[in-house]
């Protein structure tokens, strides 16, 4: 698990606060990003949902471990929203198979009281103010904990008393977050969790995040920032058109992927030792299986040549890479 | 001293945990008061009503008097009210958070209902009191139960409104035809008494709770009793049935 570095004082003091004297009683727990798996804790087969002749979900077939971050990425209606609905137990399956937990997500009584959800729009009340609303949360989640522990714990406890309606959208999403760990679930769904969230506040999310990992909580995440689920996830399931396209680890999916050097040569291309896979307006791409032998071999020819180059970048292929292909694709 | 983890079971004051509809009632009476809207709908038109009744007392009896203040009363304080809050917690997704939790849907209801039927109830204590001072219900039982089936009849009719509300501005349209129907049904009662269509003003909303309300404060035949909770009766289960199948938990997509 990729740690984060923080380079200003403030930040390191906010995630300071945030994961000081961690409680080490874990449940059984796979270590973050260990290869290690536990067992299932959710698994989805043939998931299908439909709205009217709209097929959101078309046969999923998921399956998250226990210990691990599975973030579930997908395009614009590609069906993530659904199935963590139906994950969540707030709506069911028109067909195929679902188990949370070992049980059915609609199942209030036993299933929910074990886990955590952050909705994508708080539904938070604008007259209640912050410790009620954790309160509130708190009461209906079934599960027991300390209101000024959770509230210190998001950064949020200086704003304790204050209305939710005079809360920042950042702010919101912290109680958001505040009551979705309230009583440390077992499995936590994290919908858009940093969305308006900045880059401080982010940090210290992903800080609980992780701590809470290694006492055993799952978690499954939503997000359109892809380096975020690029740095925290254990595994990432790409949707598109209701099903799972591509699954695995970062390296899985970017595995097989180019890399490519770019470049803008003042004048022709003559002697170059290398294959121009193609122009971009003056930009010259060069695809590469070894950036360093080729770029050894371009600079050399470059000086050689006396070329000046311009522009000259190397740019690897990533998840927003492999997610933009995704797109094009069907 | 921050802990990730939940900590041991010691708890402090901010860790009581309280049932989950008793939470809910609750935070839906912080949000009831502290609402000027809701607060203006909820607290000051019921009683305002009330106390208008008072000064156009041209209702013959107290009996009569008593059943126009409580349709009245009741359809604004938790019929209005309900369907408009209801609608207004759908829409803000409020009723979704609520649902991620462990509390079935009946408790939620439960939490977000009883609160208005209590503030209603109240109200209806203060103004029948006022009345109650100058003439006595002859069947103070019978006049709670009437009280109660209207509380639980206006509070299905909500339900069953809030469901096609699509927001809290819309219910303040779509409650309209039955709280005037209710109300003007009670009205028409007190104006032409049992003459005119007794029957159809009996199982009309409000027409035999009506007179089932002024049977207990004035007194009179008990053998009515029955006929008249009837029709009260059915458009309760009607107002709870429509509920089950019109409610929603969340806006539509």
């Amino acid at each position: 698990m990729a740690r984060r570095h923080y380079p200003s004082s403030a930040r390191r003091e906010i995630v300071e606060v945030m994961t000081n004297s961690i409680d080490t009683t874990p449940r059984p727990a796979v270590a973050p990003g260990s290869a290690e798996r536990g067992d299932a804790v959710i698994s989805t087969h043939g998931l299908r949902c439909s709205y009217g002749s709209f097929t959101a979900v078309d046969g999923l077939d998921l399956t998250v471990h226990r210990g691990e971050l599975y973030a579930l990425l997908g395009t614009n209606g590609a069906g993530k929203t659904t199935t963590l609905e139906v994950l969540e137990g707030h709506r069911t399956a028109d067909a195929g198979r679902v188990e949370v937990l070992g049980g059915d997500p609609t199942d209030r009584g036993r299933i929910r009281p074990r886990i955590g959800t952050m909705l994508q729009d708080s539904g938070l009340a604008p007259e209640l103010t912050v410790r009620e609303s954790v309160l509130l949360s708190g009461a209906v989640s079934g599960r027991d904990d300390d209101v000024d522990r959770v509230l210190g714990l998001v950064g949020v406890d200086h704003k304790a008393r204050a209305r939710v309606a005079q809360l920042s959208g950042g702010e919101r999403r912290r109680v958001d977050f505040a009551a979705a760990v309230w009583g440390t679930p077992e499995l936590v769904f994290l919908d858009e969790p940093t969305t308006g969230l900045d880059p401080a506040a982010r940090d210290a999310l992903w800080a609980v995040v992780t701590e809470l990992r290694e006492a055993g909580v799952t978690f499954v995440l939503t997000t359109h920032y892809l380096e975020e689920a690029a740095e925290n996830a254990d595994r990432i399931g790409l949707m598109h058109r209701g099903r799972i396209r591509r699954e695995g680890t970062v390296a899985d999916l970017t595995a097989g992927s180019t890399t490519s050097i770019r470049f803008v040569a003042p004048g022709p291309l003559d002697g170059l030792p290398l294959e121009v896979a193609r122009t971009e307006n003056d930009l010259v791409v060069i695809e590469t299986d070894d950036a360093q032998r080729d770029l050894g071999a371009l600079l050399g020819w470059a000086a050689d040549a006396d070329r000046p180059l311009a522009r000259l970048t190397v740019h690897e292929s990533g998840l927003d890479d492999v997610f933009r292909d995704l797109s094009r694709a069907s | 001293m921050t802990t990730v983890t939940r900590p041991s079971p010691t708890r402090s004051a901010g860790s009581r945990r309280r049932s989950g509809p008793l939470a809910i009632a609750l935070a839906e009476l912080r949000m009831l008061v502290r609402n000027r809207t809701v607060a203006l709908c909820a607290l000051l038109l019921p009683l305002g009503f009330g106390a208008l009744t008072y000064a156009f007392d041209s209702y013959g009896t107290a009996g009569m008097l008593a059943g126009v203040q409580i349709i009245g009363m009741v359809g604004l304080g938790v019929y209005v009210t309900a369907t408009t809050t209801l609608a207004a917690r759908r829409q803000s997704l409020y009723l979704k958070r609520l649902r991620s939790g462990s509390v079935g849907d009946a408790g939620i209801i439960a939490g977000l209902v009883l609160p208005v039927v209590a503030v209603s109830v109240a109200q209806l204590v203060i103004v029948l009191g006022v009345l109650a001072l100058r003439e006595p219900p002859v069947h103070a039982g019978l006049l709670i139960a009437a009280v109660l089936i209207a509380e639980a009849m206006f509070a299905g009719f909500a339900l069953a409104t809030a469901g096609f509300s699509t927001s809290p501005e819309h219910a303040q349209y779509t409650t309209m035809p039955l709280y005037l129907i209710t109300l003007g049904v009670a009205i028409w009662w007190t104006i032409t008494g049992a003459d005119d269509l007794l029957w159809l003003k009996r199982i009309l909303p409000g027409g035999g709770l009506m007179e089932l309300i002024t049977l207990a404060w004035n007194g009179g035949d008990l053998s009515l009793v029955s006929v008249l909770l009837a029709p009260t009766l059915v458009w309760a289960a009607l107002g709870a049935l429509a509920a089950t199948k019109a409610f929603r938990w969340e806006p539509r997509r």
